[in-house]
């Protein structure tokens, strides 16, 4: 009865919130709803059982990933601006209807199924032999799901590294070319005997497609400045 | 037996091979020496091979198996397998025809040396003919009809490549694709042929066909007279495509567009007798059937009797040499259709000799009077080119049927025998014929060499041949002379009739009795008189000019325009088959214009706008792409409901 | 622990709509990235209600995959952000067009 109560209390307040991230113009005040989102879904999870994924949400999702987004918010110039809020006239007008017609039909599809399949070993009785839910999501973690588990380690390293170097300044990134050029030792041929030296005739077709080139930037400047 | 069959063709395909691949970058102006050695080998195996057959038995022959070509599974219960074996066969008329091929082949290539000298195809040329000699050879060697149908089509190939040699000249391009088309149409009857052998026969090889003739098409056989027919009938179809017979003798005319060397190699000496070698070839099939026979006298001696009257008015030195090769061919049709197969060969023995000789003649003429063709601006030669002279004399004595010399015995042997066969009419034809292309050859003769010169004296200076030349004349003309003599006396029981009788066990021609000496004293006397006559009558109209020719031309314009014309057989066609299939084309292509392309480019513009509209999906903004990728999630949990079918029961029910 | 499936389950179809519903109408691509997580989490709640269901700890071992994938993708993500803000000079996708053709 208790866990009717606090379902209603968590799921609703989940869904609010959500819906108050989709809504809000400020995404400073986005981020800040879906902390509350974060928070309450990993109530749910408590609800479920999963005391451990609770845990890992809040320290993840509410510590970590949000602080990211809070200073991916502050690094972005912020365009908090009423054209920001909702989108083209048609995406704001067929995203609802669509998510409504996708919604429905998941509902339908849960309340009309009993997908259960065949039962694991994880019953209360056993999960309390082990000594707790975190025990056996240990054992089912470094068991069956050892190798998985190590990717995943892999996956975050090369995310960080992703990060770094996306998150790069431009700057630095051509800093580096220059002194990676300075300290790489070429094996092919020198550079000189590669490119071979221009006769008088690409010289001149060269300088034709330059012109060309100005010509047509000159055009199109006009253009914009009309 | 032992043999080295294969090495006669080996040795002219191995020049090709060298040439093609050496000659432009290596040999350049030597590029002659791997086809004179190539043709040099031939001709000694070829000579080592008449040696070894001479030795040989009626009916036997020397065998070469080289490799299986096909062999595939019988395609019914009733049939063979469909075997057919590379094999190289030489008997008694193959032996003769690999002497003709390869003694003639190797003459002309030395001419060549001279006649091609600084041409900028000279290392093409010297390719190609090595390359006509190895597939001539092939041709002569082949043991069944279908290896000789291939090599049939690879002389073709050959003459169109030597025929359009000087592929620059609009003219040479449209004389080898003529020779080419005309030659297709023979071919159609041929290859029809070839498989109504198969059909029938269940073979291909020669020796197995004709064996069975005797069980099968004889009373009682299961092969009737009709069947004989016609495989005669479409075989011939292709002879006289490739031999020049009317009505398909309109391209040798026009091949005169190639080298003079190659119309005297293969226009004159060897490819086209390759329709007489086919049919000789068949004896036994044309033995069975008189219907055949008879069609292929009448073409015969159509086309001799059609090629002299033409060759009269012509004013190009090779093109009177065309008509007269035409003509001959014609006669050795005729002979074939009378049933006189070994005087055939002879005559196409003979006639390799002296035509080539001509040829070759004419070729120096037209060396040494840079690159003059018609002969109302020659004249008066002898004194410059006296060796060339000569030769072409004994060349025209030779044709005209001279007593004595290599034309006569064979031509004379022809005319008996069509008149000892039971064709008078044909024989006398001959005989007119006769006295017609004596008549012509000594036009040309005194046109070109005698009399006073028509030509510019001041700028053109004939001279004499190089040695290259002249030799090869000479090697030619003492065959002309005395090869008839030789080989040919006494009529019907010389040493030819001996060595081809063991191939040619033809009995038709005895059937009607020996030939009574009388009658071939008679015919003897009569052609000697009207080659004489003709040559007489040649010496009055251009040395003495009475009766003068220009005016009895005048006199007579409607013929000289009918025979000038060449009996508007060019014109004819034209209307009938290039007019109608150009308005077939026409149609075929206002139809691809029309219809199918328009159901093409129908296609493109549906498609092509329907993209460009399609195209604005492609917006850029993710937006847009997040909006199809729900989108897709609402459609496929839409389908999986569907397709459930009983959502509503589970929901409602 | 009472509610039963269908409710977890319902509620997670809702959360991840909502999400949805965000990722289509909003601009700012930040808090696009917001919805995307938001759907993330609606997901984990189903793999865990689905793996208490059946007694198992594999949905929960899901849903901790699933979490670390997130946090890598918004580490990436919002790197990808901030060099498009750079280099664009806005976060709105509808200014944004440079897949077009």
């Amino acid at each position: 009865m208790s866990g009717d109560i606090f379902f209603a209390i968590f799921g609703g307040l989940a869904a609010l919130t959500s819906l108050l991230v989709v809504l809000q113009r400020n995404p400073t005040h986005s981020a800040l709803f879906l902390v509350m989102s974060f928070l309450n879904v990993a109530c749910i999870y408590v609800l479920l059982g999963a005391e451990f994924v609770a845990v890992t949400q809040i320290i993840v999702y509410t510590g970590a990933v949000l602080v990211l987004f809070l200073f991916a918010i502050m690094l972005v110039r912020m365009e908090d601006l009423p054209e920001m809020y909702g989108g083209h006239p048609v995406q704001r007008f067929v995203g609802p209807i669509l998510g409504l017609a996708l919604f429905l039909e998941i509902l339908a599809v849960i309340l009309s199924t009993v997908p259960l399949g065949a039962a694991g070993p994880f019953t209360p009785e056993n999960i309390t032999a082990l000594g707790g839910n975190t025990q056996a999501l240990g054992r089912s973690l470094y068991g069956d799901f050892l190798v998985p588990f190590e990717i995943s380690s892999l996956v975050l390293l090369v995310g960080a590294i992703g990060a770094i170097v996306l998150a790069r300044p431009d700057y630095t990134a051509s800093r580096d070319r220059e002194i990676g050029s300075l300290f790489t030792i070429s094996l092919g041929h020198p550079q000189e005997s590669t490119i071979a030296t221009p006769s008088v005739y690409t010289v001149r077709r060269d300088e034709q497609l330059i012109l060309h080139a100005e010509e047509e930037t000159e055009t199109a400047g006009e253009a914009i400045k009309r | 037996m032992e043999n080295f069959l294969w090495v006669i063709p080996a040795a002219p395909l191995a020049a090709f091979i060298i040439t093609l691949l050496f000659g432009k970058s290596v040999l350049k102006s030597q590029a002659h020496w791997p086809a004179i050695i190539g043709a040099g080998i031939a001709a000694v195996c070829a000579w080592l091979t008449f040696f070894q057959v001479r030795g040989l038995n009626a009916g036997e022959a020397l065998n070469n198996h080289l490799f299986t070509w096909m062999n595939t599974g019988a395609y019914s219960f009733d049939t063979q397998q469909f075997k057919v074996a590379i094999n190289l066969r030489a008997d008694h008329l193959t032996a003769l025809m690999l002497l003709v091929v390869t003694s003639v082949g190797l003459l002309v290539i030395i001419y060549s040396v001279g006649y091609m000298h600084g041409d900028g195809g000279y290392y093409r040329f010297f390719a190609f003919l090595p390359l006509f000699v190895f597939s001539m050879l092939m041709l002569v060697l082949s043991d069944n009809y279908l290896l000789l149908f291939v090599f049939w089509e690879a002389v073709g190939l050959c003459s169109y490549f030597l025929v359009g040699f000087w592929f620059r000249r609009e003219s040479a391009n449209k004389a080898a694709l003529k020779a080419f088309w005309v030659n297709r149409v023979g071919d159609v009857g041929f290859g029809l042929g070839t498989m109504l052998v198969w059909t029938t026969f269940g073979t291909f090889t020669f020796t197995d066909v004709f064996g069975q003739l005797e069980k099968r098409a004889g009373i009682g056989g299961d092969i009737t007279k009709g069947t004989i027919t016609a495989i005669c009938l479409l075989l011939f179809c292709g002879a006289v495509g490739k031999s020049a017979q009317v009505p398909l003798h309109v391209w040798l005319p026009d091949a005169m567009e190639g080298p003079t060397p190659v119309s005297a190699l293969i226009h004159a000496a060897t490819m086209v007798t390759a329709g007489i070698y086919l049919v000789a070839r068949s004896w036994p099939l044309f033995d069975l059937s008189p219907g055949a026979r008879d069609v292929v006298a009448i073409v015969g001696i159509a086309t001799a009797f059609l090629g002299a009257t033409i060759g009269l008015v012509q004013r190009d030195i090779k093109r009177v040499l065309a008509y007269s090769t035409v003509s001959q061919l014609g006669y050795m049709c005729f002979a074939l259709g009378v049933g006189a197969y070994i005087p055939a060969i002879f005559h196409l023995m003979t006639h390799a000799m002296f035509k080539g000789l001509m040829f070759l003649g004419s070729g120096s003429v037209i060396h040494g009077m840079h690159d003059e063709q018609d002969l109302f601006k020659m004249g008066g030669l002898r004194k410059q080119m006296p060796i060339t002279a000569y030769t072409f004399l004994i060349g025209a004595l030779a044709i005209s049927g001279v007593t004595g010399l290599a034309g006569f015995w064979s031509k004379d042997e022809i005319i008996v025998g069509a008149y000892h066969a039971g064709y008078p009419v044909i024989a006398i034809l001959g005989l007119v014929t006769a006295a017609l292309t004596a008549f012509y050859m000594f036009r040309l003769y005194f046109l070109a060499f005698e009399g006073t010169p028509r030509y510019d004296q001041e700028h053109v200076h004939p001279h004499e041949s190089p040695a290259t030349m002249t030799v090869p004349l000479v090697m030619l003309a003492i065959p002309s002379i005395v090869i008839g003599a030789l080989v040919g006396i006494p009529p019907d029981k010389g040493a030819i009739h001996a060595f081809l009788g063991k191939a040619i066990r033809s009995d038709l021609f005895e059937s009607h009795g020996s030939v009574a000496s009388s009658t071939t004293l008679t015919f003897g006397v009569l052609s000697t008189l009207v080659a004489v006559g003709g040559i007489f009558l040649a010496f009055a109209m251009y040395m003495r000019l009475s009766p003068n020719p220009y005016t009895l031309g005048d006199r007579l314009h409607w013929l000289w325009t009918f025979l000038w014309h060449k009996w508007y057989f060019d014109e004819v066609y034209h209307v009938l088959f290039v007019k109608g299939t150009l308005a077939f084309a026409m149609a075929c292509w206002a139809f691809d214009r029309y219809v199918v392309d328009g159901a093409v480019n129908g296609v493109a513009t549906v498609v092509g706008r329907s993209s460009g509209r399609l195209r604005r999906v492609q917006t850029g903004f993710v937006a847009n792409y997040a909006l199809a990728i729900a989108l897709g999630a609402v459609l496929i949990v839409g389908v999986y409901l569907i397709a459930r079918g009983d959502i509503f029961t589970q929901l409602f029910g | 622990m009472h509610p039963g499936l269908e409710w977890y389950l319902s509620l997670s179809a809702v959360l991840f709509v909502i999400g949805l519903i965000g990722v289509l109408t909003r601009r700012n691509v930040l808090v696009i990235f917001m919805c995307v997580e938001m759907m993330l989490n609606a997901v984990n709640i189903s793999f865990i209600a689905f793996g208490r269901a059946i007694s198992s700890a594999t949905g929960q071992v899901f849903a901790l995959f699933v979490i670390t994938v997130a946090a890598a993708e918004a580490a990436v993500g919002l790197a990808i952000v901030i060099a498009l803000a750079r280099r664009q000079d806005t976060v709105d996708v509808g200014r944004i067009d440079t897949l077009r053709e």
